[in-house]
């Protein structure tokens, strides 16, 4: 396996505890690391025991596992977990744990060949307990991109492996701004001018937003008091944390009811594994009424179909052409780096942090999923909608406010 | 050769899941292993899933988090455990769950030069939970060998790696009985025997079990009702059979914690967590170890043996003959599952409530956080047992059953 150089998996690893969870002295830290992600998920460790946590949990999982159950496990296996899984969650929460995830694409061999229905319905109900504690803000947490030999693979599939693995820890080091002298001055840079930008989009109180590319014209409204953030958040004990890193968006709540028009995905997407490509979204009165795509549309629809909101809008997030990792011009496979690489929306639960009025919170989307995907181009153009009138948000990838 | 180890992983992973935990179709099941077992520990979740498990929840051990702790943990970190693992116990016990779990020596380089007294506490305080399930019989439950190069390693340094890791190959095989036809019924005949041997131990009602040898002149007293068990006698709570160990070859019963007399050589290094204990002499007196010494590794042991009351005294005693097909390996594995059914043995720390018959002497058992077995057995160490009446009964002479 090839192995990162400890300078690397140091910084990233300073940033993901110092910065991005902000992990606080006396806090127990869990870390979720999918195999091959040791290195990373051991730095971290050091790292947060020196920042003075009282425990680190790394938590392992093994896509390959999951396979087997896929592959081998009673129609009752599928999608179930059992309830000190979803306990354990709800009790990391009342301890107001710090969480740090390890991300990468995962290797598309691990899910080559599954049912994708089976894949579709296997869906724990973990996640949703995930959710709650993020929608509660009870958890500092952060998603930080990690390399690993398979997603290097994917993502520069010209290049032998160690090449490609060489590449793909060069690139995440730009993204993730480890090249700077200090990370986190870089970052701190980079959130004063998009919360800036979020203040503005607020001050606008649009409507409605439009957007408009090449085989995508969709109109997404918005609730009364919908606001504009950049991914700094504040968990009720008032701790700062960067839930993604890297994160280059500005992102609102949409109201659930009011999308309407077509939407053509710019980006592949993984979801579990499975590669999406192609995808087209009809929209009506809110709702994804059309799911088509090139390649597996079948798994996004089993998702989407799980609950109510599960082909409903929870986000829409813009992105400048400022942003380090849409200049890579590269598909990172991953949603972390893709979604941040251009405009996007998501199906399912919305962050109701982005609602300004607790009147509007129970018009916010709810569901056990969330997947986002990417819309966005340098060419597409974005109109805010306030009061009948149209106003240029982003034209050529510049912001215009 | 990846593939042939391929075909060995999985007649070892049916072994481990069909006939050591004996996995119930419905059961969630909890798998646990090395992070570099993970080729046997998928193999040994599809095999669940083939057995119709409901759910199969994998933990990846990675001994590196330990030494992250040791080195840089605060003094609170030291030992502490998540509220939420002791809620995970309860759960496990309460659903009736089964477990596999993967063992095969410790990389010596994970836990070199970090400060013994620290690493001697750093001990998981949800150990004792499991060990509670365990003495309900709430599990079916089995411990296996995950031969890997880490493994091969410390058990054959001198070997080539590619050599070493084909002989361990070729050990495990060997005495996990997967090189006969039919492993099962091998190990259905063995058992049978071993199972014999406890009975006729048991109705001999000994007072005391007498070890003598070089170095070792212990008096090891047993309970009114001290029964002499096996792997082969093994049934959770709810009538499950299961072998909590593969490959398991001894025949243990309980002692008196309060009576202990003598002194023991261990006489195979053991490995507790990954510090090696090499020259081990225990004395005891009125069933407490009261010196503890060592070539190699004292200091962690006597740390464990100070984690509570019960640490120092014994909770198991174990025999085994000499046509154990470990002992007759020669080899010394630096793992407790294969070393301690190469010879006759001791445990420090806490008994299993089902070693004794009677309520009453159920109190009696030995308590403890801990239990840590070590090797005082070999063909030169005879093994007698005392009746009530001081009449001395051959047990064990040359490594062969006298009864």
């Amino acid at each position: 396996m090839p192995t990162v150089d400890d300078v690397f998996a140091t910084r990233l690893a300073d940033l993901a505890v110092g910065f991005g969870a902000n992990v606080q002295p006396g806090q127990i830290l869990v870390v979720n690391a999918e195999l091959g992600r040791e290195q990373v998920a051991r730095a971290v460790s050091d790292a947060a025991y020196r920042a003075g946590a009282r425990h680190v949990e790394v938590a392992y999982s093994d896509a390959w596992v999951r396979r087997a159950r896929i592959e081998h496990g009673s129609d009752d296996s599928i999608g179930y977990a059992p309830q000190w899984q979803v306990d354990r969650i709800q009790r990391m929460g009342e301890e107001h744990v710090a969480l740090i995830t390890l991300e990468a694409a995962l290797d598309p061999a691990a899910t080559a060949g599954l049912d994708p229905a089976r894949l579709g319905a296997d869906q724990s109900p973990v996640r949703q307990a995930y959710l709650r504690l993020v929608v509660d803000r009870l958890i500092n947490w952060c998603i930080i991109a990690c390399p690993t030999p398979e997603w290097a693979a994917q993502v520069y599939p010209e290049l032998d492996a160690a090449a490609a693995f060489d590449r793909l820890v060069a690139d995440l080091a730009h993204v993730l701004r480890l090249d700077s002298e200090s990370p986190v001055d870089a970052w701190t840079a980079r959130f004063e001018r998009l919360s800036d930008v979020a203040r503005r989009l607020t001050e606008r109180r649009l409507d409605a937003v439009h957007l408009r590319g090449e085989g995508t014209d969709l109109t997404v409204g918005l609730l009364p008091s919908s606001c504009w953030l950049a991914a700094t958040f504040e968990t009720s004990d008032g701790i700062t944390h960067h839930p993604n890193l890297p994160t280059e968006e500005v992102f609102t709540t949409p109201d659930p009811a009011r999308t309407e028009g077509t939407v053509r995905s710019t980006k592949p997407l993984l979801v579990e594994g499975s590669l999406i490509e192609g995808l087209r979204v009809r929209f009506e009165a809110g709702r994804a009424v059309a799911i088509d795509a090139d390649a597996n549309a079948e798994v996004l629809r089993a998702r989407a179909g799980r609950d109510e909101g599960g082909s409903r809008l929870g986000e829409l997030a813009l992105v400048d052409g400022e942003g380090r990792i849409g200049a890579l011009d590269r598909v990172f496979y991953s949603t972390l780096l893709d979604e941040n690489a251009a405009s996007h929306i998501a199906l399912g639960n919305a962050l109701t942090a982005a609602v300004g009025d607790e009147a509007d919170v129970p018009s916010a989307n709810t569901s056990s999923i969330h997947i986002d995907f990417m819309v966005g181009s340098p060419e597409m153009e974005v109109d805010g909608i306030a009061g009948g009138e149209r106003v240029p948000l982003l034209r050529n990838g510049e912001w215009q406010l | 050769m990846a593939a042939v180890n391929d075909e060995r992983g999985q007649r070892l992973a049916e072994l481990l899941v069909r006939f050591g935990a004996n996995v119930q179709p419905g059961q969630v099941v909890l798998v646990n292993g090395d992070l570099d077992d993970r080729d046997l520990l998928r193999k040994v979740t599809a095999e669940c899933y083939r057995a119709g498990a409901r759910h199969v929840e994998v933990d990846y051990l990675d001994p590196y988090l330990q030494r992250s702790r040791v080195l840089h943990g605060g003094d609170d970190a030291i030992g502490f455990a998540p509220p939420w693992e002791f809620d995970r116990v309860r759960a496990v016990g309460e659903a009736g769950c089964a477990t596999v779990s993967l063992v095969g020596g410790t990389d010596p380089k994970v836990l070199a030069g970090l400060d013994p007294d620290r690493l001697g506490r750093d001990r998981s305080p949800v150990g004792k939970e499991w060990l509670r399930l365990t003495a309900e019989r709430a599990l079916n439950w089995t411990v296996g060998p995950a031969p890997s190069a880490r493994w091969a390693a410390v058990a054959h340094p001198d070997m080539e790696p590619a050599a070493g890791l084909e002989r361990l190959w070729q050990e495990i095989e060997r005495v996990c009985r997967l090189d006969d036809p039919d492993p099962v019924a091998s190990w259905d005949e063995r058992m049978s025997m071993i199972v014999a041997v406890g009975r006729r131990l048991t109705e001999r009602r000994f007072d005391a079990l007498h070890f003598e040898g070089p170095g070792t002149d212990l008096t090891v007293g047993l309970l009114p009702s001290s029964v002499f068990v096996s792997a082969g006698d093994m049934k959770t709570a709810h009538g499950v059979a299961h072998r909590p160990n593969l490959p398991s070859e001894e025949v243990f019963t309980i002692p008196d914690p309060m009576r202990v007399d003598g002194h023991v050589t261990s006489t195979k290094p053991l490995d507790v967590d990954g510090t090696l204990i090499s020259g081990l002499c225990v004395r005891f007196e009125r069933g407490r170890a009261v010196a503890i010494d060592a070539d190699q590794g004292a200091g962690m042991l006597r740390a464990r043996a100070a984690i509570d009351e019960g640490a120092a005294r014994l909770g198991e005693v174990a025999l085994v003959d000499g046509a154990s097909r470990i002992g007759a390996l020669g080899t010394v594995f630096y793992e407790t599952l294969l070393d301690e059914n190469a010879a006759s043995h001791i445990a420090l720390g806490g008994g299993f409530d089902f070693g004794v018959q009677d309520e009453a002497d159920r109190e009696r058992i030995n308590r403890s956080e801990i239990h840590i077995d070590f090797m005082i057995g070999s063909h030169d160490v005879s093994v007698t047992g005392v009746t009530r009446d001081g009449e001395r009964v051959p047990v064990l002479r040359g490594g062969a059953w006298q009864i």
